[in-house]
């Protein structure tokens, strides 16, 4: 007789019908044929299964005539064979309970935006065609999940009756997977997943993003190079800014060229000077200090190795502008080597302070006798002025010069009567120092320019300290001469003075900027950034002043500052340039805030 | 100009603060507020069926898990459920068995034979709220779900009446109602017999609550919705 068959399961997909399936039981070889019987709950009656086709093999289908809910069905397989027959255990079933729909259908997807501009997607789907949702005898609830596509595991969301899904949450550029299966209600049990549908979110809005961020790298990228290359242009005005160039002094009748040539007697002829340079007598000049006699505050100056105090050369400037052409110049620290950045800070003279000889760089007084002068270009009358040629510092050294000059043999060369010698620059002279007589003075006091008074004639041996540097010592001229001081006043650095040098020119330049009057110091313009123009007073004299091309070490940013302080430049010797420097002059106390 | 502003500003003031003082007195009450699902204040159709709907789904629900409970608890390997064959005291109320039955039978006898059903299960459900703690070792969970279940009863009982209410035009019939005689049953001595008593009854419990649920959902998606859930 066979085994026993087994029911495996009954299952109803739309609460309208079932289906029951049996296990057949295992025969030995032989036919066995299988019958089910079923009861209903109240009822005696048993019946046999009314199809055993439609749902296939060991199975048996209930219409839905022969299907009532609420109801207990009772129901067993019987085998039989040959041998015998065995009915199954029965089975309870109330197929209330048993129902289990298909998967949705219908399943699309939308992508909509929202206010904000972020999109969404919305998921809608339909019931399984077989169930009556519409009449309410059925109801359904579903649930969905997704996953990324290369993601490990779902993400499952209880959707409800509803048959649509918002979602949010969505990473654009990704793909997802997404699912979804329904269930009965109350009972029951959940169909299959739906087909996989795959969901990618449209990118654009990254791209946006990326175009945004390229566009802003970019241009963030030209400013950069916008602004450094502003800043390698302007580098220098910035330097500048920061470190005034000292503007070498322009002695008015001085020619540049004529200094290149060494042609003296031209260049002093040119001047107005006679006398220079000046004669062997004149070697005691050479001597490595400046001996000044001031009757105040004068001060010797001490050796070329501590030019710590600087006499002060009182250019006569009785003028009330001040013209601060006044040999009151700061002590000028001679300069060995002539850099292009020492000359024009050099000349900084707020208060005129003693220059001390900066660590290794010798300071050298230059030794200036002024001597009145008594040339048409020379100032015949009281103001001298010194000039200097500003003796470069070495590049490490600012550009300072310590000149020592005496304020008394300015004085005394204010006199324009017998100032015969120009000042004698003395510059270094080494390799490319160019010699500039350095007569400075240095006050604490500004009104010591106003003490320059017509002096005598009396010669006043200006002498400036060469450092020892300087082999060739420059001339000195003796005799008082009046020139023009140039120097520059700042407010922070002692002050200095620019003497315009050749380059390379080991010369010593000499010359006398006859003075003409007080009002000789008056700076009339700055010509080819290194020329200061001296004029003298429209007042006084038309004499040319006399020129002296001022060094000009530092390049423009030096020369912008030296217009600031009091420098003192004389027109150059150029015709074109003295007429035009003529008309008009600085004065130079604009410059010199500090000056009284 | 600006004291005129003032004068008046101070006295639209004066006459907002003495309409509040009216208005938040006693005495003065504002017109009753209808919530969504008021017409004419008055809950509609539509909301009626929807809170039925409530009710009975959470019903069926409670039943339900209480009945597994009990089941997993109790009623392992006794073979209750063949002797549970048709022993509701119900039994005797013909109700729609299947999907064509429900189509056919008329709302408003379907909705005689709800509220029948309804108050054919009052006094068990009081009975059972009160009975079950005789249950050795009853776990909390079929206690309070049995107080709550005698609760919606009485809730869904009074909302049907207002549908049937509505709905109904002519009186309500109130002779649809299958007394309960189980009573003794819960209160057996021998343990098996109690055990089966109240497997018995929370089977039946299951299965009309069920029944009563479906019916009002058809009822709804046919009145209100027409056929069109």
């Amino acid at each position: 007789p066979p085994e026993k068959p087994t029911i495996i399961k009954c299952r109803s997909p739309e609460k309208e019908t079932f289906t029951c399936w049996w296990k057949p039981a295992s025969d030995g070889g032989l036919s066995t044929s299988h019958t089910l019987l079923y009861s209903k709950e109240g009822e005696e009656k048993v019946y046999e299964c009314p199809d055993y086709k439609t749902a296939g093999p060991n199975s048996c289908y209930f219409d839905k005539k022969h299907t009532s809910f609420w109801t207990i069905y009772n129901i067993t397989v019987r085998a039989t064979n040959e041998m015998g027959s065995n009915v199954s255990d029965p089975h309870y079933v109330d197929v209330t309970y048993i129902v289990q729909p298909d998967p949705p259908v219908n399943i699309t997807l939308e992508l909509k935006k929202s206010v904000k501009r972020k999109p969404y997607l919305v998921l809608t789907w339909s019931p399984p065609p077989l169930a009556d949702v519409r009449s309410g005898w059925l109801t359904l609830e579903y649930e969905l999940r997704l996953k990324p596509e290369e993601g490990e595991e779902w993400e499952t969301i209880f959707v409800g009756q509803q048959t649509q899904c918002k979602m949010f949450s969505l990473n654009p550029g990704k793909r997802y997977i997404v699912q979804i299966h329904c269930k009965p209600d109350h009972h029951g049990l959940w169909s299959e997943w739906s087909p996989e549908m795959y969901i990618e979110i449209p990118t654009d809005f990254r791209v946006k993003d990326m175009v945004v961020w390229i566009i802003v790298g970019v241009l963030s990228s030209l400013i950069c190079l916008i602004m450094s290359w502003i800043m390698i242009l302007k580098g220098y005005r910035m330097m500048a800014f920061i470190l005034p160039p000292v503007p070498g002094p322009k002695i008015k009748g001085i020619d540049t060229h004529l200094l290149e040539t060494g042609k003296s007697e031209e260049l002093l002829s040119a001047l107005g000077c006679h006398g220079f340079p000046p004669t062997s007598d004149c070697e005691e000049l050479l001597i490595e200090y400046l001996e000044v006699e001031d009757s105040e505050d004068q001060q010797l100056m001490p050796n070329h190795d501590t030019p710590s105090k600087n006499t002060k050369i009182i250019l006569k400037e009785t003028d009330s502008d001040s013209g601060r052409g006044s040999c009151d110049s700061p002590s000028l620290l001679p300069v060995k080597c002539r850099e292009s950045r020492g000359l024009p800070s050099a000349l900084q003279t707020q208060d005129v302070r003693a220059k001390e000889k900066k660590g290794g760089k010798g300071s050298w007084e230059a030794q200036c006798t002024a001597s009145e002068q008594k040339t048409l270009p020379c100032n015949s009358e009281s103001t001298k002025s010194c000039t200097w040629l500003a003796a470069q510092l070495p590049s490490n050294q600012p550009a300072m010069f310590a000149y020592h000059s005496t304020v008394e043999a300015f004085k005394m060369t204010l006199n324009t009567t017998n100032v015969s010698t120009p000042p004698v620059w003395v510059g270094n002279e080494e390799n490319c120092q160019s010699l500039y007589p350095i007569a400075e003075t240095v006050y604490d006091d500004v009104e010591k320019i106003s003490e320059m008074e017509n002096s005598k004639t009396d010669q006043t041996t200006v002498q400036v300290r060469q450092n020892q540097h300087n082999d060739k010592s420059p001339f000195l001229n003796p005799k008082l001469m009046d020139y023009v001081e140039v120097h520059k006043v700042r407010q922070d650095e002692e002050p200095t003075l620019l003497l315009k040098h050749k380059e390379n020119s080991g010369k010593t330049k000499k010359c006398t900027v006859p003075g003409t009057n007080k009002e000789y110091t008056k700076v009339s313009t700055v010509v080819d950034h290194h020329i200061l123009v001296l004029l003298p007073d429209q007042r006084t004299q038309n004499t040319p002043v006399s020129q002296e091309h001022v060094a000009e070490t530092s390049q423009n940013p030096h020369q912008s500052q030296a217009e600031k302080n009091t420098s003192y430049s004389t027109t150059t010797p150029s015709d074109s340039r003295r007429d035009a420097s003529g008309s008009d002059y600085m004065d130079p106390s604009s410059f010199t805030p500090s000056f009284k | 100009m600006s004291t005129k502003g003032a004068s008046l500003k101070g006295l639209l003031l004066v006459v907002l603060l003495v309409s509040h003082m009216f208005l938040t007195k006693e005495g003065v009450t504002s017109l009753p507020i209808c919530h969504n699902g008021y017409i004419n204040c008055q809950l509609s159709l539509e909301e009626l069926f929807d809170r039925a709907v409530k009710v009975s789904h959470h019903m069926h629900f409670l039943s339900s898990e209480m009945f597994h409970e009990f089941e997993d608890r109790y009623a392992q390997g006794r073979g209750f459920i063949a002797k549970a064959v048709n022993s509701c005291h119900t039994a005797s109320l013909t109700t729609p068995e299947d999907k064509e039955q429900a189509q056919q039978i008329h709302h408003e006898d379907l909705l005689n034979l709800i509220l029948g059903v309804l108050r054919s299960w009052n006094d068990p459900l009081i009975h059972l709220a009160s009975e079950v703690h005789r249950i050795k070792e009853a776990p909390e969970t079929i206690l309070w779900k049995a107080v709550e279940i005698e609760e919606q009863n009485k809730r869904l009982l009074e909302g049907m009446e207002k549908i049937v209410g509505r709905v109904h035009s002519g009186e309500v019939r109130n002779d649809i109602h299958t007394p309960w005689d189980g009573l003794p049953s819960l209160q057996l001595a021998d343990e098996d017999s109690r055990l089966f008593a109240f497997y018995n009854l929370l089977h039946c419990l299951r299965r009309d609550s069920h029944k009563i649920d479906n019916y009002l959902k058809v009822l709804k998606c046919r009145l209100i919705y027409n056929n069109n859930c």
